[in-house]
């Protein structure tokens, strides 16, 4: 018997040793293919202290967890577009980055599928808000873990709207064009930009339109519908409320000038993020104490609506370890680590998780609240449609804008929208 | 033999910098090629689509219209720069490098100082204006869109004009004084001088330096970037910007591919020219 269990023990330390070294083997390789860093790729925020979190806080907590180095490359804002593309055209450099826009449409497929991990964060977060799969669900995959949604909204010197007797800050667009009127005679005029910037144009050009029930194209993505009579009043309003209200310079503006021109105090509303009160308090306190916030005005319909602008997290399919990239990624997202990230940005990013609708940093600064509010009312350029190329290549054509924008400068309604039809209709071509 | 091997490094370096991406460009506008995905032949497709868009065809003539008139201004303003520095007078080697400062100063930054100065609040022109009471608020110089494509035409010849004086000035000063002093025993005029002397020697450099002013001009893009991004409406959209947004923007690489090629036959059969006249004559 003590033959036999010393046998089998000899067979057994030999089958442990054995299976010990293959085990040690592996847990080497695995050791080996572990990162010893990733790089993860960021605009720069409007808000320094957002990125400066990151470096100096969360990255170095990850590696002290973990040993992973991660690397977060940072790039000048209006650049990160043509950084992704070449990242994604040649397969290398970063391993994930933050997308924006419909970009986990655009680059799914050099993008790793994270629905499991969406459903995990999703679970742990009281759930996700319906935008954030407008945002990133790609063919009934998430390509992309939404962060926080930057909206536009409405900014305005809540001092000169009271001197004018406009109280609380109109709900209709029929009664911004009124308080519009009064303002401008007072000499306070309205600058929302008609220009060709990247995303203060179409952030209220787009909400202005759905609001008076106009479309690009009808559900299906590719019946042309801009030719309406809902698209009609809504470019005659856009006509007027630029005539009575605002000023020629409007029509070339980019990005920067409605920023500009509402700290220089030239203007007294326009549709941006939350940066203008965020720069208004930093910089200029006298503005920062009068600026007001709110959520876009209502259309005939009594719909408001308003552009959604997600900014995302999502793996590149080169990364080396997948795995990795996708346990760092669940990490940035559970509410240890991105709670403190939101409350470094005082809610410049929305979240799209339910679990902070109501979490303390909205309250920091109340006046902010309408950005959360406005999430449930956003959508992506296109809508009802489905994202899709077409689709991008109509923003990136300023079609919409450029037929408000024609029409503000003279044309008449139906040309613009004859130019506008012409136009859709070349890029959504059928097959 | 080793001629040849000496010939090697600069014909690699021109196949690999030039040659590949010329062809990668061109097999790229042959194609329906979605950002970061693959691309299929599609042959001419891109180019018949071009010329149906009629955003197209305003921002061919948008590019016409910006590189003739930035040309023919710098080609007078630079000439006349060269005559009025190819003078006498004190302080001359600190104006003539002062001079070059447009030139020397990146286009990004100095277009964003422009930004400011085309301002309608700050822009010193609207300040005098308003203050002489002959405008209020004053012209909007990036809003309306023929006073656009004029203010980018003004930056251009402004970035672009030290280029012109320095090189005229260089091409005068290899004009022998001699022929100035036989012109004026003859009894030739100022003007005379300058139509008989000073222009038909002055020609094959006036002709060269139009030649690259011509192509950088053409293919401009920081400038209408920084300042419009090709507002209003189009107005200032020139083929480098757009095919720049269509590429990037709207993720249609092929698309984007076909407008940039649009610019090659104008600009091939400007280098064409400028090869023949550049050919050396027995004369």
């Amino acid at each position: 018997m003590a033959n036999i269990i010393r046998a089998a023990s000899r067979r057994d330390v030999l089958k442990i040793s054995a299976l010990t070294s293959v085990g040690g083997m592996l847990g080497a390789a695995r050791a080996n293919a572990a990162p010893k860093s990733m790089t993860m790729m960021h605009e720069s925020s409007f808000i320094p202290a957002y990125d400066a979190f990151f470096k100096n806080t969360m990255a170095p907590a990850y590696e002290k967890a973990t040993g992973i180095k991660i690397v977060y490359e940072t790039v000048s804002v209006g650049s990160l577009q043509t950084r992704v593309t070449t990242v994604a055209e040649t397969r290398s450099g970063p391993d994930l980055s933050m997308l924006v826009f419909n970009w986990a449409f655009l680059f799914d497929e050099k993008l790793v599928d994270v629905s499991d991990l969406a459903a995990s964060i999703g679970k742990k977060g009281g759930g996700w808000h319906d935008a954030a799969a407008e945002a990133v669900v790609v063919n009934g995959k998430w390509k992309a873990i939404p962060f926080g949604n930057i909206g536009q909204l409405m900014n305005y010197r809540m001092d000169w709207f009271n001197e004018a007797g406009v109280k609380d800050f109109p709900d209709t667009w029929d009664g911004l064009l009124e308080a519009g009127i009064k303002l401008k005679k007072a000499g306070h005029p309205f600058g929302f930009e008609l220009g060709h910037g990247f995303g203060d144009n179409h952030g209220w050009l787009y909400p202005l339109l759905w609001s008076y029930g106009g479309r690009e194209t009808e559900p299906d993505g590719k019946t042309i519908a801009i030719d309406s009579a809902e698209t009609a009043r809504a470019i005659d309003f856009c006509r007027e409320f630029f005539q009575k209200t605002m000023f020629e310079d409007v029509l070339g503006w980019t990005d920067v000038s409605n920023n500009k021109a509402f700290l220089s105090e030239q203007i007294s509303c326009t549709n941006n993020a939350e940066s203008i009160l965020y720069i208004a308090k930093r910089d200029f306190p006298e503005i920062g104490k009068v600026t007001g916030q709110a959520q876009n005005p209502k259309g005939p319909g009594g719909k408001r609506f308003h552009m959604l602008n997600p900014l995302t997290h999502g793996i590149f399919s080169h990364t080396p370890d997948v795995q990795a990239a996708k346990d760092f990624l669940s990490w940035v997202m559970d509410p240890k680590q991105a709670g403190p990230w939101y409350d470094i940005a005082v809610s410049y990013y929305a979240p799209y998780l339910h679990m902070f609708d109501d979490a303390p940093f909205w309250h920091v600064e109340p006046r902010n609240l309408p950005y959360r509010d406005s999430l449930t009312t956003s959508h992506l350029p296109g809508w009802p449609a489905p994202i899709s190329r077409a689709q991008s290549e109509s923003v990136a054509k300023y079609v919409v804008v450029d037929m408000f924008a024609k029409a503000c400068a003279g044309k008449s309604t139906k040309v613009v929208i004859a130019d506008a039809a012409a136009q859709l209709k070349q890029i959504f071509k059928p097959g | 033999m080793f001629s040849w091997l000496m010939v090697v490094p600069p014909v690699t370096f021109l196949l690999l910098l030039v040659g590949y991406p010329l062809i990668y460009g061109v097999w790229l506008s042959l194609e329906d090629r979605p950002v970061a995905r693959a691309g299929t032949f599609v042959g001419l497709a891109n180019f018949i689509a071009d010329a149906r868009d009629p955003v197209f065809w305003q921002v061919t003539i948008n590019t016409f219209v910006y590189t003739i008139a930035a040309t023919i201004l710098k080609m007078v303003g630079g000439l006349g720069l060269a005559l009025t520095m190819n003078q006498d007078f004190r302080f001359k080697n600190t104006i003539r490098a002062a001079m070059l400062l447009p030139f020397i100063v990146p286009t990004v930054l100095s277009t964003i100082a422009w930004m400011w100065i085309l301002d309608p609040a700050f822009a010193p022109v609207n300040w005098f204006l308003r203050n002489l009471g002959l405008a209020d608020p004053g012209p909007s110089w990036l809003g309306n869109a023929h006073l656009a494509m004029m203010s980018l035409i003004i930056v251009n010849v402004w970035r672009g004009l030290p280029f012109y004086g320095i090189t005229l000035l260089a091409g005068l000063q290899t004009i022998s004084p001699e022929l100035y002093e036989a012109a004026t025993i003859d009894g030739a005029s100022t003007w005379d001088r300058f139509i008989y002397v000073t222009l038909p020697l002055l020609k094959p450099v006036i002709f060269i330096v139009t030649m690259f002013s011509v192509i950088f001009t053409f293919a401009d893009f920081q400038l209408v970037y920084v300042l419009t991004r090709g507002g209003p409406a189009n107005a200032t959209h020139l083929f480098a910007t757009y095919a720049f947004d269509v590429a990037m923007g709207g993720g249609q690489l092929g698309m984007g591919a076909s407008i940039a090629l649009a610019m090659l036959p104008p600009l091939a059969l400007i280098i064409i020219a400028m090869s023949l006249y550049m050919k050396p004559t027995k004369s």
